[in-house]
């Protein structure tokens, strides 16, 4: 069907138009292609290895370079500063997470956010040698775009208490502390060995670890905070293979632990209160443990696996058997079982996130 | 179409296109019947037809019948959008339903019930999208769109509308602006389904007024399906009666309106009567 | 009468375009990282001249290796997601309609969480994982919401809904047996993170290959922007029109939801901008497709690069989440709306 001139010329030029915007676009295409793959090899050739440098495979089975000498160290979990000012390398310390302040010292170094969302762009700005993180806070996103940048991490995957004292072996070795490292090491397992020999006889004590009050959550048998447990001559009564299970109160009555393992934060708070009102509350009345008040306060360090956990079990196997321990007065920190002092803070969500719990 | 695209603003264009078929006969049924039935095997619940009529240039046929007679039925076959089981609809010597969708378009414009539009849209916008039907699928309009745009707006007498906004036109307005948008389809047949429903007296009959000056001076063929039986027969050159999916007559209103016809097509108590312009007029018989 | 033309559209869309290099050149200049203007300029200079071993290694990092990435990405994500809510308010005839609607982000977190906990240290599992749910769920919505074989948009509302909620429980049980490390991807990728590093080393080559999707999808959308113009008067209309009403809906319905699949894979469900920057866009420039589409897109693409930008230097050093961003932006631009909307 015929059309007059000009609406025949307008398609025309429509044909036109959209032709040429097509052609625009492949050509536009085909050139983003080719930068693509120029700029793309280069990116591929990012350095991988230069003189001074060794290849390392850290704990989760990433592979890196990693200079012979490290001058500049940014840790991204509280229990890895800890680590490395226990090992002496305070000053090799260049920057840590808004989170760490064991010991007090870690407070004032440049902070490079949490540990969850570190900001990438501050931890290149402090030119790390190597940056330290674990799977138990951090995220596998944050190594791998560190790592897509050039910047060595070594990630730990701590689950026991003997594979947390191998990783801080090995951290020590890359970062040239090797004598420490082994110092280190020894002293915290003849620490452990004293606590063992005095508790090896005893059977085990049936303790739930109460990581969140409501919902309920315990740890699971795989956390390294259960194996920490056996070596304070404690088992939790719930066996699961989550990592962070959620139980109901009415298994745990029917479980009737021995006792009760609450964390604290780190400032006071008040002590027998907390005992008393748990010991209102109907559903923590029907635990036996409640009623006669054998509720241990457990030092936050039991939460992080870093040197300061040897104390935390030490100090749990002092509360859980007195009996064995009575000669050693260890002074503060540890309570008197009849005292009992307990110290329980429902704000740890406020201070510190809680990645531990269930979201 | 060089007058329309040459000329000035009120020139009214012939809805004629060079090529097609010059004879006054738009419209031509034959024989066309269709069936609904609840699956292939069963009976049909429904049947229409067959039926056969013609409509011409400048003609107002009124498909007229009560509800459930079959009107709607014939309304999509008229349009295209059902086949008929037998015989032949054609649409300027072309059967209508083997057109594809846009050529169906640009012979035919279906007004039907409006649904709400969902946003803002001026008049002008409304009315330029009748002209959909030619040019590419992504389109954009040119001089000569807005031209017959603005040209159907003047025939429907909404030129002054142009720049408000749909939502904020009155009943009458829009019924005006959407005519407005079916003529801009340049159709050779202009269909419409039960029109002045929603209008009161005077709008009724303003617009089939419209529809008579739009069939007498601009020469469309104008169907209307309807119930209203005194403005079908004050407005129409020819009705065609339905009645359960039968045509029991087709002709002009003197013709059709009959008493025992009408009585028993709209099951109603009826008085037929010669009218002050020499159509007929229905009235009801007192019921008492 | 003042028709659209093509002109006023490449008009608009390079006017906005200069607005999007604007926010994108702030965007370039803001981070953690001290690096100058002249710094960052220079380094652009020398990677286009090939001559990478000029470029000292930590501003080749920061800006190719952090914040280009992150800006390509935020216009990707941002361009796709306002596309695809333009798309799916007409195609589902409800101007509260987003690209989350019909269930594909929903699908596209269950493929990225089940990668997660069966593959979690391959590179790249996500995002095709993502795109897999992603898929899987648009061919199953698509052929729940049909009606008579042709898609009918109360249906297919109603399909997305039934797809969305019944994902969203699979997800639930999914995140009850999973250990802390993995819900912390999880969670995070679930908020919008733009930073989620790539695939494959080859960064541009992959951000080539996402945007000729996104170039496939949005264009095949914009073929049919006379037809979506027509159906919004009504779908009856529109067939009596000529339309193909039924092809139409199939076209935009699929292009709609790999636009939305995309993003969503890329990075994690970022909410309020496939709602919001369509209609921002009809107030500034019309309701007319033809120009609506192209502008949501470049519109979307600003709004998200902005939201970017203040997530990681507002509260810095840390970085919320792109997400958290938009719906605190996004939430006081809804009540606007919708109040003018009343008026």
């Amino acid at each position: 069907m015929s059309r007059s001139a000009s609406l025949y010329s307008r398609g025309f030029f429509i044909g036109a138009f959209t032709r040429a915007a097509r052609q625009i676009v492949l050509v536009i295409l085909f050139l983003a292609f080719c930068l693509a793959n120029y700029t793309g090899a280069a990116a591929a050739q990012a350095p991988t290895y230069k003189r001074g440098m060794k290849f390392v495979t850290d704990e989760t089975g990433r592979r890196m370079a990693i200079p012979f000498s490290v001058q500049h160290v940014v840790t991204l979990a509280p229990d890895l500063t800890e680590t490395v000012y226990a090992l002496g390398l305070g000053d090799k310390l260049v920057g840590d997470t808004s989170f760490c302040d064991t010991p007090p010292a870690a407070k004032l170094k440049p902070h490079v956010g949490s540990p969850q969302t570190p900001n990438l762009e501050a931890i290149v700005a402090m030119h790390p040698d190597l940056v330290l993180a674990t799977t138990s806070i951090n995220r596998a996103e944050t190594a791998d775009a560190l790592l897509r940048l050039g910047i060595p991490v070594f990630t730990s995957d701590p689950h026991t208490v003997r594979g947390m004292l191998d990783s801080i072996a090995r951290m020590a070795d890359l970062i040239g502390a090797h004598e420490q490292g082994t110092a280190l090491v020894a002293q915290l397992q003849s620490r452990l060995d004293a606590v063992h020999a005095r508790i090896a006889e005893l059977p085990l004590v049936h303790a739930l670890f109460v990581v969140w009050e409501d919902p309920l959550i315990t740890i699971g048998q795989n956390t390294f905070i259960a194996d920490a447990l056996r070596w304070a001559g404690a088992e939790s009564v719930i066996v699961a293979n989550q990592n962070w299970p959620q139980v109901s109160m009415e298994e745990v009555v029917r479980l009737q632990p021995d006792y009760i393992l609450f964390t604290a934060n780190h400032s006071e708070s008040n002590k027998d209160h907390e005992l008393n009102r748990l010991r209102a509350q109907p559903a923590w009345k029907a635990l036996r443990a409640i009623q006669m008040g054998r509720v241990v306060r457990v030092d936050d360090e039991i939460t992080k696996p870093s040197p300061g956990l040897v104390g935390a079990i030490e100090q749990i196997a002092h509360e859980l058997h007195p009996e064995v321990f009575s000669s050693d007065g260890r002074g503060e920190g540890f309570e008197h079982r009849t005292g009992v002092r307990m110290e329980f803070s429902a704000n740890i969500r406020q201070e510190r996130e809680c990645d531990f719990c269930g979201l | 179409m060089s007058s329309g695209a040459g000329s000035g603003a009120l020139a009214l264009p012939q809805p004629v296109r060079v090529g097609a078929s010059t004879s006054p006969v738009r419209l031509k049924v034959e024989q066309a019947s269709y069936a609904y039935a609840a699956t292939d095997r069963s009976a049909p619940k429904f049947t229409l037809g067959p039926a056969s009529f013609e409509a011409q240039q400048r003609e107002l046929l009124a498909i007229l019948g009560p509800n459930a007679s079959g009107k709607s039925t014939m309304l999509k076959l008229l349009a295209g959008l059902l086949k008929p089981l037998s015989g032949r609809i054609e649409v300027d010597g072309v059967e209508v339903s083997e057109l594809d969708l846009k050529m169906r378009a640009q012979k035919i414009a279906l007004v039907a019930q409006e649904s709400e539009l969902l946003f803002p849209l001026r008049v002008w916008e409304y009315v330029l999208q009748g002209r959909y039907p030619y040019g590419r699928r992504l389109r954009f309009e040119s001089d000569e769109d807005c031209l017959l745009a603005g040209n159907a707006l003047a025939q429907v007498g909404a030129d002054a509308l142009r720049d408000r906004w749909m939502d904020q036109l009155s009943g009458g307005e829009k019924q005006r602006v959407i005519l407005a948008r079916a003529l801009a389809q340049q159709p050779s047949l202009l269909l419409l389904d039960e029109p002045t429903q929603h209008l009161d007296i005077g709008g009724k009959v303003e617009l089939l007024r419209r529809l008579r000056r739009l069939a007498d001076e601009n020469r469309y063929t104008v169907i209307v399906v309807t119930h209203e039986l005194n403005l079908a027969a004050e407005f129409s050159d020819r009705i065609v009666l339905l009645h359960k999916g039968k045509c029991p007559r087709i002709g002009t209103p003197a013709e059709v309106y009959e008493r025992e016809l009408l009585e028993e097509v709209f099951e109603a108590p009826l008085e037929v009567e010669s009218g002050y312009s020499g159509r007929p007029r229905v009235i009801l018989r007192a019921t008492r | 009468m003042r028709p659209l033309t093509p002109q006023r559209i490449l008009g608009t869309c390079l006017g906005l375009c200069g607005v999007l290099f604007a926010v994108a050149v702030i965007s370039l200049r803001m981070g953690a990282y001290p690096i100058s203007v002249r710094d960052i300029v220079s380094t652009l200079f020398e990677a286009a001249a090939g001559r990478r071993e000029e470029v000292p290694v930590e501003f080749w990092q920061v800006v190719f290796g952090l914040r280009l990435p992150r800006i390509a990405l935020g216009i990707l994500v941002g361009a796709s997601l306002s596309t695809a809510g333009a798309g799916f308010q007409a195609l589902l005839r409800n101007p509260l309609a987003d690209p989350y609607v019909l269930g594909v982000s929903s699908g596209a977190a269950l493929g990225a969480i089940v990668s997660l906990i069966v593959a979690p240290h391959t590179v790249g599992a996500i995002q095709i994982a993502a795109f897999i749910g992603a898929a899987s769920t648009i061919a199953a919505v698509y052929f729940l919401g049909r009606r008579g074989g042709q898609l009918d948009s109360p249906t297919l509302l109603l399909a997305g809904i039934v797809a969305a909620s019944f994902l969203s429980a699979i997800i639930m049980f999914l995140l009850t047996m999973v250990t802390g490390s993995e819900l912390r991807s999880i969670a995070f990728w679930l908020m919008g993170d733009l930073t989620a590093p790539p695939p494959t080393t080859n960064v541009l080559g992959w951000l080539g290959f996402l945007f000729f999707v996104f170039i496939l999808a949005a264009g095949a959308m914009y073929t049919t922007s006379s037809d979506l113009n027509l159906i919004l008067t009504g779908e009856q209309e529109a067939k009596h029109l000529g339309v193909n009403v039924n092809r139409v809906k199939f076209v935009v319905y699929i292009a709609a939801s790999v636009l939305t699949g995309l993003a969503v894979s890329v990075s994690g469900a970022i909410g309020y901008v496939g709602l919001l920057v369509p209609h921002v866009m009809r107030m500034l420039f019309g309701t007319d497709y033809r120009m609506l589409i192209p502008t949501a897109a470049i519109g979307g693409a600003i709004a998200i690069v902005l939201a970017d930008t203040l997530a990681r230097t507002v509260v810095a050093p840390t970085e919320l989440p792109v997400g958290a961003m938009t719906a605190l932006a996004g939430a006081p631009v809804f009540i606007y709306l919708m109040r003018r909307r009343m008026r």
